[in-house]
């Protein structure tokens, strides 16, 4: 009899071993050990790397750091068991999130803080370097042809072209529309090189000016008027989208925004814009970008070729930003040519890019002060990739 | 004068409140119709009857719940379409048929008349009203069987006899992306784009400037006239540049006098300094341990 209950016992307890350890066994299948791969280690490598340059050399930490966290959150390995957890499961709280990125809605509203904290009166006191912002968008076609000779079709090269635009939001919203399978890896590159500005764009300003050349000093800016701030928004809408329907979300929001900085009777809404509003869509854009690239969508060929051409992309542009301030200038009087180290500050980034105009103009001439002048084509390189991301969805959309 | 505000305010509101509501409406077409239905589309009952469908031309859904079809020109409201059915919400680009059958208690897509195949056939769309025409056509007599008459781009284009019938499907469907063949088959280098876009981008921001110019010299203009009215009520004289001062100068202005108002007071708002005293203190030499003085003793 006790032998017999022993016996049971015995079974029992090797049996409820067995559940305890299939148990472990179930719950060792599910965790992230268990499922990682290589191209899972790479990308929280690439995570890591960007909180790291964020916060050691303060490399647009804005950026940088939800986009790097975003990349640690899309890259933990997990069993894919329907439990809607990653960004591209239909339903999972990162795939809500991460729609605002998916149908575009996201870069507006960025677009929107941006013109409520845009100053675009350098601009408006000098109208002329308008056209710089024009000439840096070569940096988006430059690119937009040689992607066509690595085998891009028109669309993906489009898309991956607008990276030279420097302009994070414009190049999600294109994308998004013209190659949506790519996104990921243009909206990474993008944001990566506009955070390495400091370190792209120095070298090719020097490398195409003369020493007199980064001497020049620009006459200061006169003080514009109010009406003047209104009538921008107002004008610059009507024309450019009148010209670029397409560009409309993103100009609409961009001026929108301004009217609300200087129209002076909108002071809350400018500054929900600019402050609120800009930080939100800052974070849930950053992090669902960054987790947007997960090592089995992300490492791939394409992405290599991407991140190699957006950093031509960022060359041609400052290349042809600098040239054209050169050029510009055989045609201006002494005493009103334009500096060209600021014609890096056509690409958007604004406004680092500016500040580098800033800091190289500074090394050359510690009393030549580049800032002001250099925002101006700073927000018409915002303005020009806008208006250019417009053209490539109504040629290619 | 608020009241009339608010009054002009609502009655703008309404306008383009109601301009709203019949573009959407009036996006609907009559896009494909079938008058000899003998071996094609079955309805919902295994039945084959002649149908007509409508197309949403439209980026946006529109409700045709109250709507009017009707094959007499003299009576637009012949069939009602029913309201607060959801399958009357036609999405963006989205077709939706209606069965000529005759027999409306089959449900809100069976109409209360039919089609003639030995007449000219009228067929029309109303709006809720009743009155305003959406769309019209006339289907000729002597349609061939189970051959549809439509339009050769859907919500667009001309109406003839259709290739194929298309019931709730596009007319014409596309097996390529036209746009992107044609730049790779005519702008492999991507230089043709390259010359339009730069070209647009440079004309867009081009008339941005010139516009900017000249309104820039109006502003200088108009500063200037002000400057001179204020000197010629003063009694001074006004400076060339008057009106073009840089921003640095009255950055340089400002600065004084703030300097100025601020040099009053020593104050440094948010900055707390804890200055440690160096005073030796004991209760010993406190004032209250003062007041008797030890006895000096001579």
């Amino acid at each position: 009899m006790l032998g017999s209950i022993l016996l049971q016992a015995g079974v029992a307890h090797e049996s409820f071993t067995q559940f305890l350890a299939q148990n472990i066994e179930v719950f060792l299948s599910y965790t992230g050990f268990a499922n990682a791969t290589s191209g899972h280690f790479i990308m929280l490598l690439v995570g890591l790397a960007f909180i790291f340059l964020a916060i050691k050399y303060e490399f647009e930490p804005m950026l940088l750091i939800p986009i790097g966290f975003g990349i640690l959150i899309g890259n933990i390995p997990f069993k894919d068991a329907g439990l809607q957890l990653g960004i591209y499961e239909e339903g999972s709280v990162l795939n809500i999130l991460y729609q605002g990125v998916k149908q575009g809605w996201y870069p507006p509203l960025i677009f929107l803080g941006i013109g409520a904290m845009t100053d675009f009166s350098a601009l408006i006191s000098n109208p002329k370097l308008l056209l710089i912002g024009a000439a840096a968008q070569f940096g988006i076609f430059g690119a937009y042809i040689i992607a066509l000779q690595m085998g891009f079709d028109p669309s993906q090269a489009g898309a991956i072209g607008i990276i030279g635009g420097a302009d994070g939001p414009t190049a999600i919203f294109l994308s998004s529309k013209l190659a949506p399978n790519l996104m990921g890896a243009i909206a990474v590159s993008a944001y990566s090189y506009m955070a390495l500005v400091p370190i792209i764009q120095p070298p090719f300003m020097r490398l195409l000016t003369t020493k007199k050349e980064r001497l020049i000093r620009m006459k200061p800016p006169r003080v514009v008027s109010q009406t003047e701030k209104i009538m921008f928004p107002i004008v610059g809408l009507l024309l450019t989208a009148f010209l670029v329907p397409s560009g409309l979300p993103l100009l609409g929001m961009l001026f929108f925004g301004n009217l609300c900085k200087e129209s002076g009777v909108t002071r809350r809404l400018a500054e929900t814009a600019r402050g609120p509003l800009i930080d939100t869509i800052t974070m849930l854009l950053g992090i669902t970008v960054g987790a947007s690239t997960q090592a089995t969508q992300f490492l791939t060929v394409n992405s290599i070729k991407i991140f190699g051409l957006g950093a031509l992309s960022f060359v041609i542009a400052t290349c042809a930003g600098v040239l054209f301030v050169k050029f510009f200038n055989l045609f201006l009087k002494e005493g009103n040519k334009i500096n060209p180290l600021i014609g890096n500050a056509g690409v958007s980034a604004v406004p680092d890019s500016a500040r580098i105009s800033q800091i190289v103009g500074l090394e050359y001439d510690p009393t030549n002060y580049l800032l002001m002048h250099a925002m101006g084509p700073n927000v018409a390189g915002v303005i020009g990739s806008a208006v250019a991301a417009g053209i490539l969805l109504g040629f290619l959309g | 004068m608020t009241n009339k505000r608010f009054g002009i305010f609502l009655l703008l509101l309404a306008f383009f409140s109601l301009g709203a509501q019949a573009q959407l409406v009036t996006s609907m077409k009559i896009n494909e119709v079938l008058v000899i239905n003998e071996d094609n589309f079955v309805d919902d009952y295994g039945m084959r009857h002649p149908w007509i469908e409508l197309f949403n031309n439209s980026a946006g859904t529109v409700d045709l719940g109250g709507c009017y079809l009707t094959n007499e020109k003299d009576n637009p409201t012949k069939y009602m379409i029913p309201k607060g059915d959801v399958l009357t919400k036609i999405p963006p680009y989205q077709h939706t048929l209606f069965w000529a059958d005759n027999q409306k208690d089959r449900g809100t897509f069976h109409l209360n008349f039919t089609l003639d195949p030995n007449k000219d056939n009228y067929i029309a769309l109303y709006d809720a009203d009743g009155k305003t025409l959406v769309d019209e056509i006339v289907i000729p007599a002597g349609q061939k069987p189970d051959v549809s008459y439509g339009l050769d781009m859907d919500g667009t284009g001309k109406w003839g006899i259709l290739p194929k019938v298309t019931p709730s499907t596009n007319n014409v469907t596309l097996d390529t992306n036209e746009k992107i063949e044609n730049f790779q088959e005519n702008d492999s280098w991507g230089v043709g784009m390259t010359i339009t876009a730069m070209a647009v981008v440079f004309i867009g921001l081009i008339v941005l400037y010139l516009v900017f110019k000249q309104i820039g010299k109006a502003a200088i203009h108009a500063s200037q006239r002000n400057a001179k009215k204020a000197a010629a009520a003063t009694g001074q004289t006004i400076s060339a540049n008057a009106g073009q001062e840089s921003g640095e100068i009255f950055a340089a202005i400002s600065m004084a006098l703030y300097e100025i108002s601020d040099d009053n007071h020593d104050i440094e708002n948010t900055v707390l300094t804890i200055r440690k005293v160096k005073r030796s203190y004991s209760p010993w030499s406190s004032k209250i341990y003062g007041l008797r003085q030890t006895p000096v003793k001579k």
